[in-house]
């Protein structure tokens, strides 16, 4: 039961964070996670496009999470479009609460922070600190 | 319905307030028979009776400016700011009187229901922040400026304390520090708590200069959900609060030059530590030294 990673995506679909809290993925880099997460952001909009039978008055949330052999990855989306994806060992459990206690630190941290751009990269080292201490909680 | 007629016709909002009022007042006449059209669920009679009556303000308010279009946008702030005004209205809503009160209407010595969520002012103060940062060049313009709306604060908040304290103890023996070490004491502990709700984490002197004393805190509700970026490490938005002692001090008579610091890359435990440094005037010593003990 582990966090392997996670990335924030914004609104327009750019990747505006992303860690890694262990080693178990092999490293990717930087422009590989840029297109991943693109592509996620894609399959997340026709996903949601795809709906059947949408029920009035809910916001349609598309692909929420997918597994492949040995781990997955959930996605948690915002009211304003943002979206956190978590890469998880599996099976993994409390992953819904870990994704509200992301969103909170985020909250808080990101957009109580007067030098944070709005749909730009995350620049806080207050949002890592506090991450790296809940990923850290939930990985021991 | 003709009187509401005639309320179409006063220009829209002269002086806030009291149009708003009178709006008010002579529509709580006018108003309980609503014409039902306006609500949209009154074609239901069982709910029609709740809806006239105690439905919050802003149904009323939607109904009434669906009447004058223009009214809409300015009542609706109105309204933020000066409370609700269904309470005004009237109508069997004395517990929502009691809720939104106006805010210049509120009692000065009661504080009870009235807080303000440490989000909003999170909020607020990031707002004040990059407002003020695209209006200067410099960081030190920014502490200045941020300082300079903290002084503001500072001398409202002093008036304010001293007249509860006064209240609270019933207009006998009013009191109003005048040395130093008290006046310390008081930022210290009274203006803190009233602000922060707790105490300053520490006032201590300087050692090494015997006009300096320093008040700190590990972690200020304030600034505590903002991180500086590298390339302004020397910002601190503590500012706001060295200003608002400054001009608390400065409402005591004891006129200083304060400033904030952040001190946290020394104390790993606590990496938000800010100290607020408090550098005196030198009438001040003068004065207390001729004071004495």
């Amino acid at each position: 039961m582990t966090i392997h990673g996670l990335w924030v995506i914004s609104k327009a679909g750019g990747l505006v964070f992303s860690r890694s809290y262990s080693d178990v993925l092999p490293p990717q880099p930087v422009n590989t996670i840029l297109t991943l997460a693109g592509i996620l952001h894609g399959i997340h909009a026709i996903t949601a496009k795809l709906t059947p039978a949408p029920i009035p008055g809910v916001p349609i949330s598309g692909l929420e999470s997918f597994e492949a052999e040995g781990w997955g990855g959930k996605v948690f989306l915002t009211p304003t479009g943002t979206k956190f994806v978590v890469l998880h060992s599996l099976p993994q459990a409390g992953l819904d609460d870990l994704l509200r206690r992301i969103y909170e630190i985020y909250s808080d941290a990101v957009m109580k922070n007067p030098f944070h751009t709005p749909e730009m990269p995350i620049n806080s080292s207050l949002f890592e600190t506090k991450l790296q201490t809940l990923m850290s909680s939930v990985n021991a | 319905m003709s009187q509401a007629v005639g309320y179409s016709t006063t220009p829209p909002s002269s002086s806030s307030r009291f149009s708003l009022q009178s709006i008010t007042s002579s529509s709580s006449t006018t108003h309980t028979p609503n014409p039902p059209s306006l609500y949209g669920s009154s074609q239901n009679p069982s709910s029609s009776t709740i809806n006239n009556a105690n439905v919050n303000p802003n149904r009323r308010e939607s109904a009434r400016s669906s009447i004058i279009p223009s009214q809409q946008g300015s009542s609706s702030l109105q309204q933020q700011l000066f409370g609700s005004v269904g309470g005004g209205g009237g109508a069997g809503s004395a517990s929502n009187q009691q809720q939104y009160l106006n805010i210049l209407d509120r009692p000065l010595n009661k504080t009870k229901a009235f807080e303000v969520a440490l989000s909003s002012w999170a909020f607020m103060f990031s707002e004040i922040v990059s407002y003020s940062q695209s209006r200067v060049d410099s960081v030190t313009d920014l502490e200045k400026r941020l300082s300079s709306l903290g002084y503001e604060v500072g001398q409202r908040i002093l008036s304010l304390i001293l007249l509860r304290n006064t209240q609270t103890s019933n207009l006998k023996d009013p009191k109003r520090e005048h040395r130093l070490i008290p006046i310390l004491q008081f930022v210290h502990t009274q203006i803190y708590k009233f602000i922060f709700g707790k105490p300053a984490d520490g006032l201590e002197r300087s050692s090494e200069a015997e006009d300096e004393y320093m008040l700190i805190s590990n972690e200020s509700p304030l600034t505590q959900f903002i991180s500086v970026p590298k390339d302004m490490s020397d910002l601190s938005c503590e500012a706001f609060t060295a200003g608002l002692v400054e001009g608390v001090l400065d409402g005591l008579d004891l006129p200083a030059r304060v400033t904030a610091h952040w001190v946290g890359d020394q104390y790993p435990d606590t990496p938000q530590r800010t100290v607020i440094l408090i550098k005196l005037d030198g009438k001040v010593m003068d004065r207390e030294e001729a004071l004495g003990k």
